[in-house]
């Protein structure tokens, strides 16, 4: 094949799911960095998502846009909910609300596969047609995907910044009893931080519906790979999320296409091993207290 | 600490259980259900391997790699090389404790939560290289016939004789993790557990003790995982994944962390258990997540915690 054409492919290719893991671990992050919670659901979020996608988009044909809101309600107050019941009580544990998170997960991924059946769902592209950029050709859903990650991000990166929620959130993580005295309602903001991550997740799930097919299991390699982010990049960290998000796509893509599927998730893990050795707290991470 | 008479009754319970063990295999009523008291007993070796890690307040969330390692290698090692085995599995638990020791080493200076996600990497990285190396593992369709365990021609093959086996790896096994418990490795680990920073402001290297917590809970579960090898026949990238160590972490949280009872009790009490909910097919995994959480908010300490919640409840009269 033609180098010069593979090489814009593979980036294109890169930056979509680089988008992914980015809003995956951006969520992650956030969760563990408000509340101190490794959520080993985050993943079944994204699945959840990406059946609202399904049902809502290509079974009922309600515009894109709708099924977006959509999926961030129904994903948004399922969190909270979680949050409320499951997360809330074992938080002062780190271990126990992380067993706690693995036991939602069981259930949501089961609960799934017992009522939506184990075969993975095709889901049409929202946008169709090719774009062109000098001589390169790309499929125009892909950069719809692109695109539609990065408002989000940028739309979640505003409302961090300016809200006022969004500072409440981030006084939060910097030091708990600190805003607390600042008279931040911390018990209001965890439900809340925790929503809006698992929502980050499903956002991601929608996206990318059309890009893999929809079944109760393709929330697992999602999850794994905001994992392999977060390390990288250092848990905790929003712009370490999204950099090693694009980084750990583009390792996959141009991996994938130049030495083989295998070799480039065994690369990825090797990165993430020499840079713990290098910088344990990752490239962006603050040294754990 | 539990004092003298304590011991002795303990010590009492342990060879009573011994003597009961040895008509078990005679007195179940087919097969099927040797098999099942066998699948405890490795159970019970995987859970008081975890809890070993667990005692210092480390959680592996990639276990069940590390027993996957230790069955492909005994069962390669027999195999292609022709070692018997009875050494093939030796080597096996020896060559995953030093696999936990190198991963040790790496992630050495992180605590908890890195810990954790980087044991959960490594249980993917294991299933991905048995899919994929295909040369060495056979890829998805796994190794078959893998011989059983001999020693001097008696075979270790048929299901009420592996048991004895079985039995006395897991007994060996349990000793080992309460002798440790009452060294003064224990004391270290406990006093990790407690209090990491405190106890490294007292002296106690504490890298060095999780490091060597970790490769012998890693080692013992390589170890399970060959005797597991040769007693199935078969091994195969699903024979161990990320569900079986979301299983041994249920069992200690089941049967109740603080203890190493709890693992056992733990493991008694969640192994048969697919077996019980055979008719509820689908539904099982979902009662194991349900377990899992409402153990959790309504037992922290596990089932070994009944009595104490009791002893309270009744005092509070």
């Amino acid at each position: 094949m033609d180098i010069l054409a593979l090489l814009p492919q593979a980036g294109l290719n890169g930056l979509v799911i680089g988008a992914m893991y980015a809003l995956m671990a951006i969520g992650f992050s956030l969760v563990f960095g408000t509340m101190r919670i490794v959520n080993f659901a985050h993943g079944e979020f994204y699945m959840i998502g990406s059946f609202v996608a399904f049902f809502t988009y290509a079974q009922w044909e309600v515009p894109f846009a709708l099924t977006i809101l959509i999926a961030i309600a129904v994903v948004g107050v399922a969190g909270a909910a979680i949050e409320w019941v499951v997360v809330r009580p074992l938080r002062t544990d780190e271990l126990s609300s992380m067993i706690a998170t693995l036991g939602v997960s069981v259930v949501l991924q089961n609960g799934a596969l017992m009522f939506f059946g184990a075969s993975p769902r095709p889901m049409p592209d929202v946008v169709s047609g090719l774009v062109h950029l000098g001589p390169a050709i790309f499929s125009a859903s892909r950069i719809f995907v692109i695109v539609a990650a990065t408002v989000v991000i940028g739309a979640f990166w505003l409302f961090m910044q300016k809200s006022r929620t969004g500072r409440a959130m981030r006084a939060v993580a910097q030091d708990q009893e600190a805003a607390l005295l600042q008279g931040v309602d911390v018990e209001r903001i965890f439900p809340f931080a925790f929503a809006i991550g698992v929502v980050l997740a499903a956002v991601a799930g929608v996206l990318m519906a059309p890009v893999f097919s929809v079944s109760p299991f393709v929330g697992a390699t999602p999850m794994l790979k905001a994992f392999i982010v977060v390390i990288l990049g250092g848990l905790g960290s929003i712009p370490g999320a999204v950099l090693g998000g694009l980084l750990i796509g583009m390792i996959e893509s141009f991996g994938a296409t130049f030495l083989g599927g295998v070799t480039a998730d065994m690369l990825q893990l090797g990165v993430v091993i020499a840079i713990l050795l290098v910088r344990p707290a990752g490239l962006m991470g603050r040294k754990e207290a | 600490m539990i004092g003298k008479t304590g011991l002795t009754v303990r010590l009492g319970l342990v060879i009573a259980a011994s003597v009961v063990a040895a008509f078990v295999p005679g007195l179940l009523p087919n097969l099927f259900y040797v098999h099942i008291a066998n699948l405890t007993l490795l159970s019970g070796i995987f859970a008081l391997s975890l809890w070993i890690i667990y005692s210092v307040g480390q959680l592996s969330f990639g276990h069940a790699a590390f027993a996957g390692v230790g069955a492909y290698m005994s069962a390669l090692l027999s195999m292609r090389l022709g070692v018997p085995p009875a050494i093939g599995v030796i080597i096996a638990c020896l060559a995953t404790a030093g696999m936990a020791v190198l991963l040790g080493a790496v992630i050495l200076r992180l605590r908890g939560v890195y810990f954790v996600l980087v044991t959960f990497l490594f249980g993917q990285m294991f299933t991905l290289l048995a899919l994929n190396w295909s040369d060495l593992t056979n890829g998805a369709n796994g190794l078959i016939s893998i011989p059983a365990i001999t020693v001097g021609g008696f075979s270790f093959g048929p299901r009420p004789v592996f048991f004895y086996l079985a039995f006395a790896v897991f007994l060996a096994v349990l000793l080992f993790a309460w002798g440790l418990k009452r060294s003064t490795f224990g004391r270290a680990f406990d006093s990790i557990h407690q209090n990491i920073d405190l106890a490294e402001s007292c002296g106690i290297d504490t890298a060095r003790y999780q490091v060597i917590a970790f490769a012998i809970g890693s080692g013992i579960a390589g170890l399970g995982g060959a005797l597991t090898a040769h007693y199935i026949r078969f091994v195969s990238p699903d024979t161990f994944t990320f569900h079986n160590s979301v299983a041994f972490i249920t069992m200690l949280v089941v049967g109740g962390r603080s203890l190493f009872w709890g693992a056992v009790i733990g493991a008694a009490v969640i192994t048969p258990l697919p077996e019980l909910l055979r008719d509820f097919e689908g539904l099982q995994h979902i009662i194991y997540g349900a377990i899992l959480i409402l153990v959790l908010r309504t037992l922290p300490g596990g089932l070994i915690s009944i009595p104490s919640v009791l002893r309270r409840k009744g005092g509070g009269r």
